[in-house]
């Protein structure tokens, strides 16, 4: 499964930084995606705020897209990507239901 | 159930611990001396030259810095183990003997490497003076001297998590605390295959940093979240387990992200890919985790209807903030944007990777182990909620404006280099010196090194206040 | 007491962790006896038969070296001993290294040997990197033999009055600070004659390193490289 081409392209020097930006913030993004989900489920933000934590995470996601793009990743690292992009959406999700269910057997 | 600080009073295992972060903190400082050294000879490369040359003044910078923190890292623990444990720390005599021999050898080898610096190429000098490894550079004697003191450590935590309660937070340590040990022997050995060199070497660095030592963190924060805002020990409990599993599945295999350009074969740059972008993910569930149990606990103590923080160590819990922000920040964000290998390729070996690292042990591992003495400062002088004073305020602010903006400056630099340096010049002799005497390479040295200074005024407040703030009157006894 | 689910279960999670750590070591353990076996050092005979190998044997310092792209990697590659012209070396034309091309291959073992000695004991890696790990205040090492600024042409070899590049980066290396480049120098770190030759040996053996392409571009710009 080697990627043949993982090197083949040179990356033009004006996509470095637009890469640099992109990946940092996908972590920024993603950060605020599931910094929002959380502080909106222990209640410290409001219920309507949740959606705004989505649209951080698509925000993310594009980010991963635009740095793959630029970097000319291949397919393995392209579907490595992917799978990184679906843990984030996942992780807050499994989170809170195993911590909720924790809470919910210890306090009552 | 929530730990109290006071029954630790009179405890030796407490002793001790209050004694590996005296040490810890002084060679903290040593550290940002010189760094700071360093940092002067970018901006005016004649300082010091043939005198205290830039290889030894950032050998010592980095050994200082890997050695407080093992310092602080060991101290954590005797200090943690009597709470976890409900019992005194078993071979704590041998112990205090194993901190003196410890203490004894570090000053032999920064002695040596301040007045001895290089020697002939043969055995001897591995031997006895250093081993030129980046990061494990102690020389052979001391790295038998550390196995030692390793081993002793390791021992005492064993029979005392085994003979007292076992909490899961003495479990994961036990079981960590181990390989942190054992990996070293993997970097103990001379070959003159340079490809087989850095393999090796790379299983102490990466394994320690970014497997064992993250799961210490872990480990740490599940033990101060305990402490100071009493979240529930089931919660935390799991949750570490489920960090361990996250940063263990991610952390050893991510290693693959330093075998691209050594010589190794190619498999490593799909296996480096993967793990690499899994990496953060670990790191970004630590950081929910402190939320969520901050908010829940400060929920449930708000539905009481006693408005009161639930946080009993003010400056502590704010290290350990920064401590879970800083994570994902520094090794989180500053690792991945040049984890891949398709963009690692032009910023392996650049600016970035110490921006990186100066960020990533900062805010990984310096931040909590800040916070481990703060929580023995208040353990020691009995201080039911300590209080932020003015230094403390001074310190966590100048430290970590300091460091994030020497991040910020290594940044640009890394920048520049990738752009010249690399993918126009190809990393050769010339190219490299045409990418060092840019303007905005230049300029971003100069701002690192005043960075650096702010880093270390707020270590002197640092010092101060932890000095103090025990006697202090401002804090609830 | 509300109904027990195992994602609650401690004993579950620390099974897991348990399994997933062992799975991750056991697989790193097994890549490593892989890569152990890819990267062990090459022999004479290797270089002899036209064996490539990553790592390939002392002798190589009787080679010519040159570090070209090959479309068939879709980077550069070290070539040894000449290009085949399809993607491999030829391991035929010889480089003379300090006169010689003849070195055994216990010779040019005690040479490497020294020269590994030499660049840790001198500590290189605290301001130099090599195969990109070290420090950065001072170049990357990794292809250094093959630096333009060392070649015939180049600047170093007029600087230090010598006329081929492994005397005259010998030269350098014993008195670094007598051929100031820059304003930052190497300082002079006591390198003798013979540990400057095992290091240049050490120099040269690293560069014949398949190091999957980096760095990229190599000396692309030699216009720049010569000052032109």
């Amino acid at each position: 499964m080697i990627e043949e081409v993982v090197m083949r392209q040179d990356i033009a020097l004006d996509d470095f930084l637009p890469i640099f930006i992109s990946s940092s913030l996908v972590l920024v993004f993603g950060g605020f995606y599931v910094g929002i989900y959380t502080a909106v489920k222990v209640k410290l933000l409001k219920k309507w705020t949740m959606p705004i934590a989505y649209i951080f995470w698509m925000l993310t996601a594009y980010c991963l897209y635009l740095m793959g793009s630029l970097m000319h990743v291949g397919e393995f690292t392209a579907k490595a990507l992917v799978v990184a992009a679906i843990g984030l959406f996942l992780l807050p999700h499994a989170v809170y239901f195993m911590q909720h269910q924790v809470h919910e057997e210890n306090e009552h | 159930m929530a730990n109290n600080h006071l029954t630790g009073i009179g405890s030796e295992s407490k002793q001790l611990a209050t004694w590996y972060f005296t040490f810890a903190a002084i060679l903290f400082g040593a550290q940002l001396l010189f760094g700071l050294v360093a940092a002067i000879q970018y901006v005016m490369p004649g300082f010091l030259f043939e005198l205290l040359d830039f290889s030894v003044a950032r050998m010592l910078h980095i050994n200082a810095l890997v050695v407080w923190m093992v310092f602080a890292m060991f101290g954590s623990v005797y200090w943690l183990l009597p709470d976890e444990t409900g019992i005194e720390t078993i071979g704590i005599k041998i112990g205090k003997l194993l901190y003196w021999v410890f203490v004894a050898a570090i000053v032999v080898v920064v002695l040596v490497y301040l007045f001895v610096q290089v020697g002939p190429a043969d055995e001897t000098s591995i031997w006895f003076i250093h081993e030129g490894r980046e990061y494990i550079e102690a020389p052979r004697w001391a790295d038998f001297g550390i196995v030692v003191v390793a081993l002793g450590f390791v021992a005492n935590l064993f029979l005392t998590g085994t003979a007292g309660n076992r909490s899961g937070i003495v479990t994961v340590l036990m079981a960590d605390m181990i390989a942190f040990a054992g990996l070293y022997l993997a970097g103990m050995f001379f070959t003159d295959n340079i490809s087989v060199d850095q393999y090796w070497w790379w299983w102490v660095i990466h394994l320690w940093v970014e497997a064992t030592w993250e799961v210490y963190v872990g480990a740490i924060a599940a033990y101060g979240l305990i402490t100071m805002i009493g979240a529930h020990r089931k919660v935390v409990e799991m949750w570490l387990w489920i960090e361990v599993a996250m940063l263990f599945g991610s952390g050893i295999l991510g290693i693959g992200h330093h075998y691209f350009w050594i010589g190794t074969p190619e498999y490593w740059w799909e296996i480096g890919a993967l793990f690499s972008a899994l990496e953060p993910l670990p790191l970004v569930a630590m950081f929910i985790h402190v939320l969520y149990d901050w908010g829940k606990t400060q929920g449930a103590q708000d539905a009481t209807g006693v408005e009161v923080s639930v946080i009993n160590n003010k400056p502590a819990f704010t290290w350990f903030v920064l401590n879970a922000f800083g994570n994902f920040l520094g090794a989180g964000i500053w690792g991945f944007f040049h984890t891949l290998p398709q963009v690692n390729l032009y910023t392996h070996g650049t600016q970035f990777t110490s921006a990186h690292g100066h960020l990533a042990f900062f805010g990984a591992y310096a931040t909590i182990l800040i916070g481990m003495m703060y929580i023995a400062v208040q353990g020691t002088n009995g201080i039911k909620v300590m209080k932020h004073t003015k230094s403390s305020l001074w310190a966590v602010s100048m430290i970590c404006g300091g460091v994030m903006g020497m991040t910020v400056a290594l940044t640009v630099a890394g920048y520049v280099q990738v752009l010249v340096s690399r993918a126009q010049m190809g990393a050769t002799w010339a190219g490299y010196f045409d990418g060092q005497s840019g303007m905005w390479f230049a300029q971003a040295m100069d701002w690192r090194l005043v960075m650096g200074a702010v880093t270390f005024l707020g270590f002197l407040f640092l010092a101060k206040d932890l000095l103090s703030t025990g006697k202090n009157p401002v804090h609830e006894r | 007491m509300a109904k027990t689910s195992v994602w609650s279960d401690n004993r579950f999670w620390q099974r897991s962790a348990g399994w997933i750590t062992g799975f991750a070591a056991v697989l790193l353990i097994w890549l490593t006896f892989d890569t152990a076996g890819q990267i062990a050092m090459g022999t004479d005979e290797d270089l002899k038969n036209g064996v490539t190998k990553r790592v390939p044997g002392p002798t190589v310092i009787n080679y010519k070296i040159t570090y070209e792209m090959s479309d068939k990697r879709g980077h550069e590659v070290p070539y040894i001993g000449g290009n085949d012209g399809k993607g491999g070396s030829l391991f035929q034309e010889k480089q003379k290294f300090f006169g010689r091309d003849d070195y055994s291959e216990e010779e040019a073992a005690a040479l490497l040997h020294l020269g590994k000695l030499g660049s840790q004991t001198k500590n290189c890696m605290n301001c130099h990197t090599l195969l990109g790990n070290g420090a950065y205040y001072a170049p990357d090492l990794t292809k250094a033999w093959l630096d333009p600024a060392w070649q015939d042409d180049g600047t170093m070899q007029a600087m230090t009055g010598k006329s081929t590049k492994e005397e005259a980066m010998a030269e350098f290396l014993q008195h670094p600070s007598t051929y100031p480049t820059h304003a930052r120098m190497m300082p002079d770190l006591g390198i003798t004659a013979e540990e400057a030759k095992g290091l240049v040996a050490f120099l040269k053996h690293m560069s014949s390193i398949d190091t999957n392409g980096f760095p990229r571009n190599f000396g692309k710009i030699r216009g720049a490289v010569n000052g032109k």
